[in-house]
């Protein structure tokens, strides 16, 4: 990991860790960063609702059946915080962060997943929000470069 | 070759190619083997899954010990019971249970659950129990590590396996496709060596057929000329014994009258003689023309005069041609005169003896023509269409005098100075006989 990776991971958790201290915290989800409207958009659940719900069943590399997720579209969301770029740096919950091109959002449809098998996800699990590509619907998915960017405990993007 | 020896090399040629074309297939289906089996799945990655629920515990631990804020120690804690319930799903558990670290870790998650933050639980008793599950953890990674490579690995050797296969596979389709171009080429060699006899085996008979045929034309030249010497030797022989016959005193006239005819059947045997002599020349291509300028009208007046002493033939007969501008031709004069005494002798031959042949010269963009024309019976057009073949004599004149050859030698001796000679009907009865020469173009 090179530097600058390393300093995007602490401010982007120290971002996190700060927007979680006060009270109304408790309703964000997802935070945007970087090159969004005004250099930062909260998402609460009630923004999610507000948007189109998709849902499809996939197989995942770490589930053994196909199971079904519900959420917004990625695209969507990077629509609703008017996020210019051409990457989205996506950091969890148990600090993985990745580097994901925006393209891959309009290529295919990539869902943030609130729902796995009609359950909602939690941070117990792989909540509150799961990166979940349309696998079966695509050859070229099936493969690590891909899985890779299913961040799940996603709880923030960051712009570039 | 009999056809079961052939039956067996189609056999052979068949099952080298079914060889060849099996291996092949069968190191495609290797190489896609190989393919599918190349590609890395996120699950094989149980090093790092492992890792994070190593570390995740850790973390809870440190945070639980900085006695920091409730909010903190409960995100810690669900990230590690994240990572202890990824552990728990599918291809995980399998892993693990391959691994022999599985059935112990459910007890640990089942254990940290009731020790839920969130749910009011002992502090001290949640940080004993991760404090324990640390340690437990950190035994169990060199297992998980160990089996993850030497999983690795046996993929690994599966791949050089199919591999190696492939590579013998590839290689028999080499030896079997030698083997088979080994056998094309050895066909194709045999074919071609075929071809070749065939062609020189039809070559040989080509030139036999041509040899008999010249030997058929030497054995017909040599009873004609025996045929022909004997009629004026016959002649001579004839006036000889008149002359010498007992009884009485020769009178000059008789003698003068045999003389005549003896000195005619001589000039006959010498120019039957000269013919032979030119036909046989002209076999080993030993003439060759010098051409040079030569009016046509003075060559044929000259042939008419040689043709008028020497047979000391009514002269009147011949009309020659009549003299106008210069008629000038590049050709070799002794073939030319050759062609037109033969012509014309021709004409007084077949023809009554009071009926005229004419002579006339004329010319054409690229030729000098010189016709002689008969009134005799002339010649249909089948008649003509033979008239120039070797030895062959006329319809109804075979007690004629002549060899057969003469219009052959015409033919042949214009073409040779780069015109022709041919023959047509002409109007109002007989034959037209016409040699065309090449003009000459003077500077």
């Amino acid at each position: 990991m090179n530097l600058r990776h390393r300093i995007a991971r602490t401010a982007l958790i120290a971002a996190l860790l700060l927007s979680s201290v006060p009270a109304a915290a408790e309703n964000v989800l997802l935070t945007l960063t970087g090159a969004v409207t005004d250099g930062r958009v909260e998402l609460t659940r009630a923004d999610f609702d507000a948007m189109d719900w998709h849902e499809f069943a996939t197989s995942t590399s770490v589930t053994d059946h196909q199971p079904e997720f519900r959420g917004v579209l990625m695209r969507d969301i990077l629509a609703h915080a008017g996020a210019e770029g051409s990457q989205v740096r996506a950091a969890a919950l148990n600090d993985y962060v990745v580097d994901i091109p925006i393209e891959d959002f309009y290529q295919f449809d990539v869902l943030a997943a609130l729902y796995m098998d009609g359950v909602p996800l939690t941070p117990r699990d792989k909540g509150p929000v799961w990166i979940v590509y349309p696998r079966d619907d695509h050859g070229v998915l099936a493969d690590i470069r891909y899985d890779m960017r299913w961040v799940w405990q996603l709880v923030a993007l960051h712009v570039q | 070759m009999t056809t079961r020896q052939e039956w067996i090399r189609y056999l052979g040629l068949g099952g080298l190619v079914l060889v060849c074309l099996g291996l092949l297939g069968l190191a495609a289906w290797q190489l896609v083997q190989l393919e599918r089996q190349m590609r890395i799945g996120a699950s094989e990655n149980m090093i790092w899954v492992f890792g994070q629920a190593q570390i995740e515990a850790l973390n809870l631990a440190l945070t639980l010990s900085d006695e920091a804020a409730a909010q903190q120690i409960q995100t810690r804690f669900d990230v590690l019971l994240s990572r202890l319930t990824l552990l728990e799903e599918g291809p995980q558990r399998r892993f693990l249970e391959d691994a022999g670290v599985s059935e112990t870790l459910a007890d640990w998650r089942s254990g940290l659950l009731a020790l839920d933050p969130a749910q009011g639980a002992d502090m001290a008793a949640l940080r004993a129990h991760v404090t324990a599950l640390v340690a437990a953890l950190r035994g169990k990674a060199s297992l998980v590590m160990s089996h993850e490579w030497q999983i690795q690995a046996e993929r690994l050797d599966r791949l050089g396996h199919l591999h190696r296969l492939a590579l013998v596979s590839v290689l028999g389709a080499a030896l079997a496709g030698l083997g088979l171009a080994a056998i094309l080429i050895d066909r194709e060699r045999r074919l071609m060596r075929g071809r070749l006899d065939r062609l020189r085996a039809e070559k040989l008979a080509g030139d036999l057929e041509r040899e008999r045929e010249t030997s058929e034309n030497h054995r017909r030249f040599a009873d004609l000329i025996a045929h022909q010497l004997r009629t004026p030797l016959a002649v001579i022989d004839s006036a000889m014994h008149r002359l010498t016959r007992r009884g009485g005193p020769v009178s000059p006239e008789l003698v003068s009258e045999k003389a005549a005819v003896s000195r005619e059947a001589v000039a006959r045997l010498v120019k039957l003689t000269d013919t032979a002599l030119m036909m046989s020349r002209l076999e080993r291509d030993g003439v060759l023309p010098h051409l040079g300028a030569h009016d046509l009208h003075d060559l044929a007046a000259a042939v008419i005069d040689d043709l008028m002493v020497a047979q000391g033939r009514n002269p009147s007969r011949i009309r020659p041609p009549a003299q106008a501008a210069p008629m000038v031709a590049l050709c070799d004069p002794a073939l030319t005169g050759e062609i037109l005494s033969n012509l014309l002798r021709n004409a007084l031959l077949y023809s009554p003896l009071d009926c005229r042949v004419d002579v006339e010269v004329s010319q054409s963009q690229t030729h000098i023509v010189c016709r002689i024309e008969d009134r005799g019976r002339g010649m249909s057009p089948e008649e003509i269409a033979r008239a120039f073949d070797r030895f062959h004599r006329g319809s109804g004149h075979e007690t004629l005098p002549g060899s057969g050859l003469g219009l052959t030698l015409a033919r042949h001796l214009a073409r040779m100075q780069g015109g022709d000679v041919n023959l047509t009907q002409r109007a109002g009865g007989g034959l037209t006989a016409a040699l065309y020469l090449p003009r000459e173009v003077s500077a």
